[in-house]
């Protein structure tokens, strides 16, 4: 039996259903990322779980327990919200110490817990100021150091970083997974950035139009998408029907669709053939630099191609230039 | 453009003289002693000290507190309580009781007393008190000023994710709402308070028509003033005024520390 089980949670507002039908468990000390564009019931499956709204039908067990008629306050989950959430007329150290007191805890054991957690999270020397005298980042913080100081069953964190610098996410990406890790919490991420999702999840959930289109570790789910819509969100995947597919290698696919990685297309010498693969001829239409990768857009046959290499500053191709392409057909996925 | 300053500059200035020339004049006309021709002879504080020095006087502000103390209690709680169940659990409700709380605004004083007065005075319960009627009517004409303030300090804040912050800590709502909502609000509470304390102290058709001359508010005591000594009645007014003043300058006080906040 799964820590966290979700059983059939059907959420209806009016006629709308946002959630249909949906069945997830989540295992002990895991980080499990609900990752899906806007609008998909994500942050819905996230506040069901909290309690924060009532599920139309369906069963949510947590430890075994059934929690779903449980008010939030009684569930022993903590959460992280999207906005910074912090009490404004309290410091941060009363901010955190603010669950302790509600679970009625000695003064003494407060002061030491609250010393210890802000340690944890980097914020001693902030312990006595206003939220409004702290940084975005560091009352995110001070938000994740309220939520598990009372070392709840679950942490749930509602898009926590999206309000946040992209520098600053990265370190606090890294912060709150390494946290999580030493304190071995079970932990629920909502984003619906993938590559956010990838850096922190032990499993990631990606759903699509209130349902869960495919459930798989970040690499599996990377490398082998279920779906055209996997596909599509995760990792800029190049996308084909069976014509198109014609039109580029003069080959018939017997499915409707065949997707590949960017970063699995190689540029190979003119003419020749490998075992395999399929060998395509373009001419290069623009180049784009994503840090150090180097996205090429080739048009084979009227058909564009993403391709992605390592941006090293040699060898590239110009634009307008001719150049023939490669990809091997285990990196092909077809639907 | 220098022509078009100067002309402002002028027109602040005229119209600043036209309002405050009557207060200069009053103020003026509260320190005359001997008037025996266009200006006057001797100037004394005398009015003051007769005034200052009168019990019924300082029981006449004592009891104008106690009038704004009371229906600005009731009303704050009141409305509390409306916007707390609107927030929390009908957001949908909050228009209706924006509709209901600003429907004093339309009312007359006169109006009011009177259907207030021809309502209760002979329901024979405590409500035909007429003490009861003074404060139900000053709890129903400050409820818009009361609201307005609530309703502007909520929208300040994320009253709904502080709220479920709140209750994911282990926090009933209701606690949440005391103990988190309104301590951030505490401040426009406070303004909307003083703005209130402002309408009852300027009020004298509604205590003049529900207690008669019973009881004895500063407006009344102003009024009764007037009939027997200009000269008085012009200091009476110039208290009042710098009571208001007061009232303005720390209302003023605390919207800076809000916004600075």
């Amino acid at each position: 039996m799964a820590y966290i089980e979700m059983k059939q949670i059907v959420k209806k507002y009016g006629t709308t259903s946002v959630l249909k039908q949906i069945n997830l468990d989540i295992e002990k000390g895991q980080l499990v990322t609900l990752l899906g564009p806007s609008g998909c019931g994500k942050s819905t499956l996230l506040r069901c779980l909290s309690g924060l709204e009532e599920v139309t039908s369906g069963k949510i067990f947590l430890d075994g327990q059934d929690i779903t008629e449980l008010e939030p306050r009684k569930r022993e989950i903590g959460m992280v919200f999207q906005q910074y959430s912090l009490f404004p007329n309290m410091t941060v150290a009363q901010n955190v110490a603010f669950g302790l007191k509600l679970k009625k805890k000695s003064e003494g054991e407060i002061r030491e817990k609250v010393k210890n957690i802000l340690e944890i999270v980097g914020l001693s020397q902030q312990a006595d100021r206003y939220p409004t005298q702290i940084s975005g980042g560091q009352q995110q913080r001070a938000a994740l150091a309220r939520a598990i100081i009372t070392e709840p069953k679950v942490l749930l964190l509602d898009e926590p970083l999206s309000a946040i610098d992209a520098l600053l996410r990265r370190s606090l990406q890294n912060e709150i997974r390494r946290i999580q890790q030493e304190l071995n919490i079970t932990a629920v991420f909502v984003t619906h950035d993938q590559s956010e999702a990838m850096v922190m999840s032990d499993m990631i959930h990606l759903l699509y139009q209130g349902q869960i289109e495919q459930s798989a570790p970040p690499a599996e789910m990377y490398l082998h998408p279920k779906t055209r819509f996997a596909a599509s969100f995760i990792g800029n995947y190049n996308i084909y029907t069976d014509v198109q597919f014609h039109q580029m290698t003069g080959l018939k696919l017997d499915r409707e669709m065949l997707v590949f990685r960017p970063e699995a297309v190689m540029f190979c010498d003119p003419g020749r053939t490998e075992m395999n693969s399929y060998t395509m001829k373009g001419t290069i239409k623009s180049e784009i630099a994503h840090g150090n990768v180097l996205r090429y857009t080739v048009d084979v046959n009227g058909v564009p191609v993403n391709v992605d290499t390592l941006f090293q500053g040699e060898e590239r191709y110009e634009k307008g230039q001719e150049c023939y392409l490669k990809i091997a057909e285990k990196d092909c996925i077809s639907y | 453009m220098k022509k078009k300053t100067k002309a402002t500059t002028f027109l602040m200035v005229l119209i600043m003289a036209y309002l405050l020339l009557p207060l200069v004049v009053t103020i003026v006309y509260s320190l005359f002693q001997k008037w025996t021709d266009i200006v006057p002879e001797q100037f004394s504080l005398g009015s003051y000290v007769i005034i200052l020095q009168d019990k019924e006087f300082l029981l006449c502000i004592v009891r104008t507190l106690a009038a704004c103390v009371i229906p600005i209690g009731i009303t704050v709680c009141i409305i509390l309580l409306a916007m707390f169940v609107t927030t929390v659990y009908f957001p949908s409700l909050d228009k209706y009781v924006q509709i209901i709380c600003m429907i004093p605004y339309t009312i007359q004083g006169v109006i009011l007393s009177v259907s207030i007065l021809s309502a209760y005075i002979r329901a024979g319960s405590f409500l035909g008190n007429r003490l009861v009627m003074l404060f139900g009517a000053y709890s129903v004409i400050i409820m818009p000023y009361i609201y307005q303030g609530i309703k502007n300090g909520m929208s300040a804040i994320n009253v709904k994710v502080l709220t479920e912050a709140a209750e994911m800590l282990g926090a009933a709502r209701m606690y949440a709402f005391f103990r988190i909502i309104v301590p951030n609000i505490l401040s426009s509470i406070v303004v909307s308070a003083l703005l209130a304390v402002g309408i009852i102290f300027g009020d004298y058709v509604l205590v003049r028509n529900l207690t008669g001359t019973s009881f004895q508010n500063m407006q009344i005591y102003l009024y009764q003033t007037m009939k027997s000594d200009s000269t008085k009645a012009s200091a009476v007014f110039v208290i009042i005024m710098l009571i208001t003043c007061l009232i303005t300058a720390v209302t003023l006080y605390l919207k800076n520390k809000e916004r600075e906040k």
